[in-house]
């Protein structure tokens, strides 16, 4: 069984949002929702800049806060590591959105929770996520931590630093920021916050 | 500076329908505890409390539904169709849907009624349980920390004594400013549980509501208007919290 996973090198990316947009096609996201965002902040005072461009989505953590809170077994981990949601068995409650640290949760307008499903259906077929697939930069790299030649074990193996979102709540998130730009590693909201 | 291309999906996820199930369940949970124990002391009140509770819980399961976007999906069967201990929300449906049953039954007088009236005290705490914990288990939302699963069973029990008082039961009066007064005092060091910047949050985005349902708590305690001010306290406050609470804090 692989074990999915992603790696986005955050020195590589410039924020174009070509994957928010691949995204919103091949999953007909509907307005308003979003699988796929990007997060731009500037850190730093001059000469001292820094601008940090981070895609966001689910992380598909490996201990998913939001499976365990669903009452229907609607929110469910696959055997490789995918977190997905059975929109046949969704009641819409709303537990895993509130327990997503990410806000990768979104109520679909047909009446269930949605999210990023790492394209589930392009892996079926052998693909990668579309995501992936369109990035300019080539900054996102897909497949199995497991497999030492998988794209994204060779560019975890090959990054200056690995970061994680919010570590703290031991969600172990299988989508990891490559090279974060800034020497504190992932910016947090609090940091660019002034009275 | 932040900016987004897109946005993260953190507007409200709860709104003022979760909130008024928030309160609804509270009442439907109390009553229940208080039936199950009027009928545990062969209280002449227990089936009143009984048919209250039967439509209480019977109230909060339809807002509960109708509230709920997958309404018309009918997706909810699938609550009980499945058994997941580790979900709040799951022990609530058992527990609402137990408690009705047993409840339904001791009003009805069928089977056996002493073994029945435990079953119900049992599963009404369940009921009274999950909200709390509902929100205490999302351990990144900064203003749902571990106080709540304490808070939430107190402040229904609040709601469930003032609506008996209100009914001029007048044994409930004793037990609702004893719980009035712990709510009280959970409540007023709750921001003092908060790290800084989530107490932040909360008197910015609450501060004057929390104040204003502390202040109508201390009410409960008035001779005449005591249990509408708990009532009022009560509800407010735990509308409130599930408003102000949808907040993941600034790690993100």
């Amino acid at each position: 069984m692989p074990r999915y996973a992603m790696a986005i090198d955050l020195s590589l990316c410039v924020g174009c949002a070509a994957c928010a947009v691949a995204c919103k096609m091949e999953n007909e996201v509907p307005p308003g929702v979003h699988r796929l965002w990007i997060r731009e902040r500037e850190l730093g005072v001059f000469p001292d800049l820094t601008v940090e461009f981070r895609p966001e989505q689910c992380l598909h953590c490996a201990n998913p806060p939001c499976v365990p809170v669903c009452p229907t077994g609607a929110s469910y981990q696959t055997k490789d590591g995918l977190v997905l949601v059975d929109p046949g068995k969704c009641i819409a409650c709303g537990a895993c959105v509130a327990a997503c640290p990410y806000d990768a949760r979104y109520l679909h307008p047909g009446g269930y929770v949605d999210k990023c499903t790492f394209c589930a259906h392009r892996l079926e077929k052998g693909g990668v996520p579309a995501c992936v697939e369109t990035c300019p930069t080539g900054c996102r790299a897909f497949g199995d931590l497991d497999d030492p030649e998988s794209p994204v074990a060779k560019a975890l193996k090959e990054a200056g630093r690995v970061d994680v979102l919010r570590p703290e709540l031991g969600t172990q998130p299988k989508l990891f920021y490559l090279n974060a730009p800034s020497k504190k590693g992932l910016s947090q909201e609090r940091e660019v916050r002034h009275d | 500076m932040t900016e987004f291309y897109g946005l993260p999906n953190a507007g409200e996820f709860w709104h003022w329908t979760n909130a008024l199930h928030f309160v609804l369940v509270g009442l439907a949970g109390g009553v229940a505890l208080l039936a199950a124990y009027l009928h545990l002391k062969r209280h002449e009140e227990a089936r009143r409390y009984t048919l209250w509770a039967l439509a209480l819980i019977a109230l909060d399961l339809f807002v509960l539904w109708a509230e709920s976007p997958a309404r018309f999906r009918f997706t909810h069967i699938w609550l009980f169709l499945s058994f997941h201990p580790q979900s709040p929300i799951g022990w609530g449906a058992w527990g609402l849907a137990l408690s009705f049953l047993t409840g339904g039954l001791l009003f009805l007088g069928k089977g056996p009624q002493r073994a029945l009236a435990w079953a119900f005290l049992l599963f009404s705490l369940v009921a009274l349980a999950y909200p709390g914990m509902a929100l205490a288990v999302n351990l990144n939302r900064p203003l749902w920390n571990a106080l709540l699963a304490g808070l939430f069973p107190l402040t229904a029990l609040v709601l469930a004594l003032a609506l008996a008082a209100l009914l001029g039961s007048p044994w409930a009066r004793e037990p609702l400013r004893l719980f009035a007064g712990a709510s009280l005092l959970l409540t007023a060091l709750y921001p003092l549980t908060l790290a800084p910047e989530a107490r932040g949050h909360l008197l910015e985005e609450g501060g004057f509501p929390f104040l204003l349902f502390l202040l109508l708590g201390l009410g409960a305690f008035q001779e005449r208007l005591g249990p509408w001010m708990g009532l009022l306290s009560a509800a407010g406050l735990r509308a409130l919290l599930v408003l102000v609470g949808q907040w993941q804090g600034f790690g993100l």
